[in-house]
């Protein structure tokens, strides 16, 4: 019946002796400087709140008024509270803020450095926004040479900010990717709060590779902001640093080659130095005496060699003709030619007289056989004598040597006759 | 985009500039011999042209994170709407 009447209260006051339920609702007392007033706010109303009550809180609620029945003491429901002077996403905002640095969120500490040449760029954002266009803008513009992963996410209203927690996790558990950029264009701190949630800033803190926050415009802060590794003003200005590693890198090798030049420039140079100053040097005059001397010493030597050599030569010659002609005197086969030669003279001396020898005697055979044939019977019996010869053969040379009847023979010149004595007596 | 897949990591831009940066301090030390020193500086020109070379030609490659039926992302490409 109460609540009937006072459905639609708005009440100030301070909190205190507050209790947050498991179940969800909060129970408190709100007082001012003479009197205090149970309040109750229910999971479901409580669930929409902002910020987190605390005792001391100035607060403006909005509920109804009831009894309640076991102690009949008044009590007003809450459905709606406000800090009071603040307004409620500010003091959300101090409140998480305090409570994450106490944490040591933000700690200077805590911040990681980019790497010193992105290659993957994780980036959480609106696949529809202008941020996502700006920031791979810029990326082209400085010709980075990087990849970019997107997680399209929702970046303001109900859930956007579990997604972007959600975006970021993702991001961080892909090896490839080396740095994260969280953000979104400018808006109110309505359309900017997913970047002030709790959820969202946990993210950040356990990503795994830096992160970069790039959310709204210059003055905006968010917690986002506080708990990135590194705050960039804008979207923009997040896809600007990590360009610029890779433009340093362009200007680095930009430097380094002209260093280099310089370098090799200067020792050209100091070694052209070096040659120019030795070949200057004293010791280059005395080597050229020395060895223009060293030259006319070799020359001389030379023809003193020639002359040498050449002597060597003839004697060699000579040497070599004596040799051969012993050498030829050696030889089996004239030696041989030369005893033949010998024995011939020793032959034809033997022969000579032989002959002379021989001839004389046939001279002289000739000789005797003449005065042989002139003493022959024989040529008595030419001269028509005979010769009576017996039977015997001996020679009849007086009649008595026969008797009558013998057979002789008688012999002349050119044969025989048979004859048979008839007679013997004297003449 | 889809042509020219070749990464950046074909060139290490890290290594070759620390490289580049070796043969700047060896030139500069200057007690090298001659030959020795313009091999060194043939090598720089070549790392520093080959990784200019590879900054020119730079090409964004963009894919975004999908996630399928059992909640797993995989990387598609990005269409934007350029201006």
């Amino acid at each position: 019946m109460l609540g009937q009447y006072f459905s639609d209260v708005w009440i100030e006051g301070e909190v205190s002796n507050f209790k947050a339920y498991p179940s969800g609702h909060l129970y408190f007392a709100l007082k001012d400087e003479g009197s205090q007033l149970q309040a109750v706010c229910f999971r479901h109303s409580a669930q929409r709140l902002k910020f987190a009550l605390e005792d001391g809180m100035l607060v403006v609620g909005h509920g109804r008024l009831e009894v309640y029945q076991p102690n009949g003491k008044y009590q007003v429901i809450l459905d709606t509270i406000e800090p009071k002077g603040l307004g409620a996403l500010q003091k959300a905002f101090e409140q998480l803020k305090r409570k994450l640095e106490k944490e040591g969120l933000f700690a200077l500490e805590r911040k990681r450095p980019l790497p010193a040449l992105p290659r993957t760029v994780g980036i959480v954002t609106s696949p529809a926004g202008a941020a996502i266009h700006d920031m791979l803008r810029t990326l082209r513009l400085h010709k980075a040479q990087v990849k970019v992963v997107l997680f399209p996410a929702q970046v303001q209203g109900e859930g956007a900010a579990g997604q972007i927690a959600e975006g970021v996790a993702a991001l961080s558990d892909r090896p490839e990717v080396d740095v994260i950029i969280v953000g979104r264009g400018g808006g109110s701190i309505e359309d900017l709060w997913s970047f002030n949630e709790e959820v969202v800033a946990r993210a950040i803190a356990a990503a795994r590779v830096p992160v970069i926050s790039g959310v709204g415009h210059e003055t905006d802060f968010t917690i986002a902001d506080f708990v990135a590794d590194t705050r960039a003003a804008t979207p923009t200005a997040a896809a600007q640093l990590v360009a610029r590693t890779w433009e340093e890198l362009d200007a680095r090798l930009g430097d380094l080659t002209a260093q280099m030049l310089e370098a090799a420039e200067q020792v050209l140079f100091e070694k052209q130095q070096a040659v120019d100053e030795l070949v200057r040097h004293r010791v280059f005059d005395l080597m050229a005496a020395r060895m223009a001397e060293l030259h006319h010493r070799t020359e001389r030597l030379v023809t003193a060699a020639e002359v040498a050599l050449r002597s060597t030569l003839r004697a060699a010659t000579a040497a070599l003709a004596a040799l051969d002609l012993r050498l030829s005197r050696q030889n089996p086969v004239a030696r041989v030619l030369r005893r033949k030669v010998a024995l011939q003279v020793l032959a034809d001396r033997l022969e000579k007289p032989a002959l002379a020898l021989l001839a004389r005697q046939n001279v002289r055979l000739e000789q005797s056989a003449a005065r042989l044939d002139a003493l022959s019977p024989l040529a008595s019996l030419g001269r028509g004598y005979s010769i009576c010869l017996k039977t015997d053969g001996s020679v009849v040379s007086r009649a008595g040597q026969v008797g009558v009847g013998d057979d002789v023979r008688l012999r002349v010149s050119d044969g025989s006759i048979g004859c048979r004595v008839t007679r013997t007596g004297d003449n | 985009m889809a042509k020219n897949e070749k990464p950046a990591e074909a060139i290490d831009f890290e290594k070759a500039l620390a490289e580049l940066e070796g043969i700047v301090k060896q030139l500069e030390a200057g007690n090298l011999a001659l030959e020795k020193s313009l091999a060194l500086f043939e090598r720089g020109v070549q790392l520093a042209r080959a990784c200019k070379e590879k900054l020119a030609e730079a090409e964004l490659k963009v894919s975004q994170l999908v996630k399928d039926k059992q909640g797993l992302f995989s990387e598609e490409a990005f269409k934007e709407d350029k201006d």
